[in-house]
């Protein structure tokens, strides 16, 4: 057997590693430490370490911003807007991959009339949406920002669904429809349990888009009391603009709750990515 | 499945996602088509104007600084993001104790709100306090402590910086899963024949990934057109809007100065460039799926 010991080349690689690894945190690592600055070290000497640990830029932005209905506001439209948008794409999925059309092509037809999508760039329809809500009458509330997030989604979630509905083995689905299920419970007692990685995968997706949205947030919604993170971050930077570490320390506590839930759910992310779930 | 397939069964099935999808995706891109013919300013009837918007972006020298400055950043992601993904790829296909730290790290980014990275970042990049112009002053560098932002010169390059580190995770993870997915013994083969790591790098691994480079590209491409929150944070457009992007020109446009109908011109040039760009994506994706079905 041959003797474990840490060899030169095993040193030098994870010397190399760590050091990309701090290359590639600088950021962060950069912002925690200006969170602990006052202003005036912050311009004054930039590269110094704050001189006492103290907690007053955290205390400001917690005075300042009311977490909780920043939080409610952003959680209620992606748990919604991510629910709708995966069961409707779900469905409308199984019905391409899965159900026989008279003609092969029209279910080839509507697939590939749902990616376009994938194509728009969302800031070509900032200005139609802004005019579609207002003439149904849902402009500035969360309605008029939750089907937008909805649609899209569309595309991608079709994509990958469909992608993993084709590949299903047929005889799953037939001893299923023997047994007596109909559409619903084949749906949902047979196809979506043996999909789980992939449904996790793209409420991932959907949820990461959907917290992190700017734009449509930020044109739509002029009420404060609907105000997102996106939102809060923003606004607090405008308001405060010369409260350097003020803003540093609430950019990091809204960032903070999505880095401990990416952490905990990594691995699903890149996993499901690798596992081809996003094909290419 | 087919005794299930009723016409009633496959409406019921696609039409929630058909109505939203053409109501709020579909519909608006015929409403800014429109638009883009008029002149419309918020107030009074929209009046047809013919082409006059788009041939006035030809001699709008903001416009041409924002294609200018959108083919910059395209070009530098590009070159940054191909290489430096491509690489993170590699070694994260070594296995190693922690690789799976790394791959979250390297891919981290990808999850941060850009208003958020936008903001951090002017805080690395800006001229006068930010760390990396008081790292290179402090060693003496004061030729290399340029303005990254809020001059003129430099701030597409320092978008494309930013715009790397936030998506180079994401291209390293499509890369990865090319990687994964090239046959063993093709590398087995290639041993016994003699090839050493350099060899079989250049000689199986890039070639058999060229369907991969491509897709990175295009979702380079689409992804530069997605760049807003970054300009709007780190430089704002300005100086004078030296450093707008097409996207954050054309929201300045439309919902600052409420030029709706060349607002929507420049939309519509927008959609165009990237629908070349993704049509690519498509095709290839869709045919890889037909083959592997």
């Amino acid at each position: 057997m041959r003797e474990k010991r840490i060899s030169w080349r095993g040193m030098i690689f994870y010397i190399g590693l760590a050091a990309l690894i701090l290359l590639l945190l600088i950021p962060i690592l950069w912002a925690i430490l200006l969170s602990f600055k006052s202003n005036n070290e912050i311009v004054n000497s930039p590269l110094s370490l704050p001189q006492v640990l103290n907690f007053d830029n955290y205390q400001r932005a917690m005075d300042t911003i009311d977490f909780g209905s920043m939080y409610f506001n952003t959680l209620l439209l992606v748990i919604v807007s991510t629910f709708f948008s995966i069961a409707f794409t779900f469905m409308s999925s199984f019905a391409i991959a899965r159900m026989s059309f008279k003609k092969r092509k029209n279910s080839e037809n509507l697939y590939l009339f749902l990616l376009i999508g994938i194509a728009i760039p969302i800031y070509v329809l900032l200005f139609p949406i802004y005019r579609i809500d207002s003439l149904i009458g849902i402009l500035g509330t969360r309605l008029g920002l939750i089907l937008p997030y909805v649609a899209v989604n569309i595309s991608f979630n079709t994509l990958l669904f469909t992608g993993f509905l084709r590949d299903l083995p047929g005889e799953l689905e037939e001893a299923a429809i023997i047994d007596g299920c109909n559409l619903f419970k084949l749906c949902t007692r047979v196809v979506i349990p043996v999909m789980k990685p992939t449904f996790v995968t793209i409420v991932i997706f959907n949820a990461v888009y959907i917290y992190n949205e700017f734009p449509f947030a930020s044109t739509f919604i002029q009420d404060s009391s609907l105000n997102t993170v996106s939102l809060m971050a923003s606004m607090f930077k405008g308001q405060y603009s010369m409260d350097y570490s003020g803003i540093i320390a609430a950019s990091l506590m809204i960032m903070l709750p999505e880095l401990i839930f990416y952490v905990i759910l990594q691995k699903y992310i890149i996993g499901g990515m690798t596992a081809g779930a996003v094909k290419g | 499945m087919h005794w299930l397939s009723t016409r009633r069964a496959k409406t019921v099935m696609v039409l929630p996602t058909l109505i939203i999808y053409a109501v709020f995706i579909i519909v608006p891109v015929f409403v800014a088509i429109y638009y883009s013919f008029t002149d419309y300013s918020g107030l009074g009837k929209a009046e047809f104007v013919g082409i006059q918007n788009y041939t006035r972006m030809f001699h709008d020298a903001l416009f041409l600084i924002a294609f200018r400055n959108t083919v910059v950043v395209l070009i530098c992601s590009a070159v940054f993001l191909l290489a430096g993904s491509f690489l993170m790829a590699l070694l994260m296909n070594v296995s190693f104790r922690g690789n799976a730290f790394f791959k979250m790290v390297v891919f981290a980014p990808y999850v941060i709100a850009p208003i958020i990275i936008g903001i951090i970042w002017g805080y690395i990049l800006n001229p006068n306090y930010g760390l990396v112009n008081s790292v290179l002053r402090s060693l003496g560098l004061d030729v290399l402590a340029i303005e990254w932002i809020g001059g003129t010169k430099w701030s597409p390059l320092a978008l494309a910086i930013v715009f790397t580190w936030q998506v180079l995770g994401f291209h390293a993870t499509i890369f990865l899963s090319g990687i994964k997915a090239i046959p063993g013994d093709i590398y087995e083969a290639c041993s016994i024949d003699g090839a050493n790591a350099f060899q079989r790098l250049f000689y199986v691994t890039i070639p058999m990934l060229k369907e991969t480079f491509i897709i990175n590209i295009v979702l380079i491409v689409t992804g530069v057109f997605k760049i807003y929150e970054l300009v709007y944070q780190m430089t704002g457009g300005g100086p004078a809007h030296q450093s707008e992007l097409l996207t954050s020109y054309m929201y300045f446009t439309v919902f600052s100065s409420r030029r709706y109908g060349y607002g929507m011109a420049i939309a519509v040039a927008i959609l165009v460039l990237s629908i070349i760009g993704s049509f690519s994506y498509i095709k290839i994706t869709t045919r890889k799926q037909r083959s592997e079905a």
